[in-house]
């Protein structure tokens, strides 16, 4: 789906009135993400996350290195509005992304902007924000809406352009817990049931827990890449770039380092309960003999 | 002050007059101003008037709505009437110190004022009830005609809509720095006038930035949705004139043809 090689991005940074300098945000990044796949991109601010997002969507093109999507190089201008109906965007600030002044007119923007017939374009816009779970909101405005549900009118936006990936640009950075929940769940949910490909951008790490790729990024590097089995081995990586840590996570190694025989490591609250459960009926059974 | 601005007064609710297209409702209001100006003979602003009460019953706009439409304007209606009732030249028929009020004055005046509080009655019903995005969109398919000679109707109907969106965004942060300047001890509510323009104008530098950053913003995630201006596109909706639309364009054909045979004819 996604190939990216050896791709660097220079932005130019004014260092006074007159002096510019160049500063290297992405430097030698190489990523190959296939059809279907939860690929989280984990890294603190300023470590590049985001522009390499943008060059998913050729908001930015290459200085140097190349990224193909579906097989198209992003360089060329031809292929540009096809890559860019292939690849969806979710931004960060909900209100900065919303165009219309009522939701489903805001979802209708991108097929209005294919000139699609009005009969097809009125059949995904139900469809989209029926499968966010937005239907009934439809004639509102979205000014009324809260943080959570006006990202998921961002998402059936993007939706009703039947994208073949979606990428999302820290789409909870300004929502509360509540809301986070509601929009990681919708995007799962497209990921399992119509294999969108997923990227999630983001710096909560509990937020990746159910990833199939993470990826770590700092610096504009990629310093590590695999499952979140992998990655959340390395507790010392992860937090020499400055992120935290699943609650969950951090307890269980503790315990194992005071020699409760835990499985490390442990990403959900489930998975720990399942294992505290086993080492329960292990040491009771101990007892009984 | 700024806390309680509420812009466009659309009263949601469904009756014909709300689902006609607003191509249809601009043109009436455009034939009804026009033909306005047209009257002679004040009677006939009773006829108008009679118009108006029809109109707002068929929109089941509630009355007080009308009442609410001249509030706006009481001043200006009064200031009229008064100078026109003093400032004609004509019989006379009461005088005190300087003033004179004549013959020709009270009628000027009571159909000058009745003119202008008809032409808000009218106008404020196509607010009523046409939403601001359906208003572009009517205005953008009367004058697309205009594309022709280079104006970029489209482009300005976008900007329109991009406007009305972000008007209560930019009215919620016009809150946050109030308070977060208010916080910190500028005055808002307790000073005088000029100290409160004063203090106003500092909130307009952060208003401004954060304006640009959140345009800059907006226009990339148009970007990454297909925007690009110059490309044709479509509508969800589509305005398309129904058979309510014809009836009530012949309706206006016959209205302005009789109301301007009887100004021709001096009635």
């Amino acid at each position: 789906m996604i190939k990216i090689k050896d791709l660097i991005h220079k932005y130019t940074v004014w260092e006074s009135e007159t002096e510019k300098s160049k500063k290297t945000v992405l430097d030698g990044i190489s990523l190959d993400i296939p059809s279907g796949q939860f690929v989280a991109i984990l890294g603190a601010n300023g470590s590049g996350k985001s522009t390499l997002a943008k060059h998913l969507n050729v908001l930015l093109l290459p200085d140097e290195g190349t990224v193909w999507i579906d097989g198209k190089k992003t360089e060329d201008r031809a292929a540009l509005w096809e890559i860019r109906e292939k690849v969806g965007m979710v931004f960060q600030n909900p209100d900065n992304q919303i165009i219309g002044t009522s939701v489903e007119e805001d979802v209708a923007f991108g097929p209005e902007n294919k000139n699609l017939e009005p009969n097809e374009i009125q059949k995904r816009v139900t469809t989209s924000l029926k499968e966010v779970g937005l239907l009934e909101k439809r004639k509102a405005s979205p000014f009324r809406l809260s943080g959570g549900q006006k990202q998921r009118v961002a998402i059936a936006g993007v939706l009703a352009g039947l994208p073949k990936c979606i990428v999302l640009d820290e789409p909870t950075a300004m929502l509360d817990p509540k809301s986070r929940k509601e929009v990681l769940q919708v995007v799962h949910e497209l990921n399992k049931q119509k294999g969108i490909t997923v990227i999630l951008i983001t710096h909560h790490t509990d937020e990746v827990v159910d990833a199939d790729q993470i990826i770590v990024m700092d610096k504009g590097h990629i310093i590590k890449k695999g499952t979140p089995t992998e990655i959340f081995q390395d507790l010392e990586l992860l937090r020499s770039v400055k992120m935290d840590v699943p609650q969950v996570t951090e307890l269980a190694q503790r315990l194992y380092q005071d020699g409760v025989p835990l499985e490390l490591p442990v990403l959900t609250e489930e998975q720990f309960l399942e294992q505290m459960m086993k080492i329960k009926n292990h040491m009771e059974g101990g007892i009984r003999k | 002050m700024i806390r309680d601005i509420t812009i466009g007064q659309y009263y949601a609710n469904t009756s014909v007059v709300h689902n006609m297209d607003p191509r249809t409702k601009l043109m009436g209001v455009l034939v009804y101003v026009l033909t306005l100006f047209l009257v002679k003979n004040p009677l006939l602003y009773l006829v108008y008037l009679g118009i108006v009460f029809v109109l707002y019953h068929v929109s089941k706009v509630p009355l007080s709505f009308m009442l609410k439409g001249l509030k706006g304007i009481i001043i200006l209606l009064i200031f009229t009437f008064c100078f026109r009732l003093i400032c004609t030249p004509g019989n006379v028929v009461a005088k005190f110190w300087i003033f004179q009020i004549t013959e020709e004055g009270i009628i000027k005046a009571i159909s000058l004022t009745s003119r202008i509080a008809l032409m808000i009655l009218g106008a404020s019903l196509l607010s009523y009830t046409t939403t601001p995005k359906e208003m572009a969109d009517g205005l953008e398919k009367a004058l697309s005609g205009l594309e022709k000679f280079h104006i970029p109707v489209h482009d300005m109907t976008v900007i329109v809509m991009i406007a009305f969106r972000f008007i209560p965004i930019l009215l919620e942060e016009i809150n946050v720095l109030m308070d977060a300047q208010a916080a910190r001890g500028v005055e808002f509510e307790k000073c005088s006038v000029l100290k409160k323009c004063k203090n106003v104008l500092t909130l307009l530098m952060p208003l401004f930035m954060s304006t640009v950053r959140r345009s800059s913003d907006l226009a990339m995630a148009m970007e990454a949705r297909g925007y690009s201006g110059d490309k044709p596109t479509s509508k969800m909706y589509p305005l398309v004139y129904q058979k309510r639309d014809r009836i009530a364009y012949v309706v206006l054909f016959f209205f302005a043809v009789l109301m301007t045979s009887l100004r021709i004819c001096h009635v």
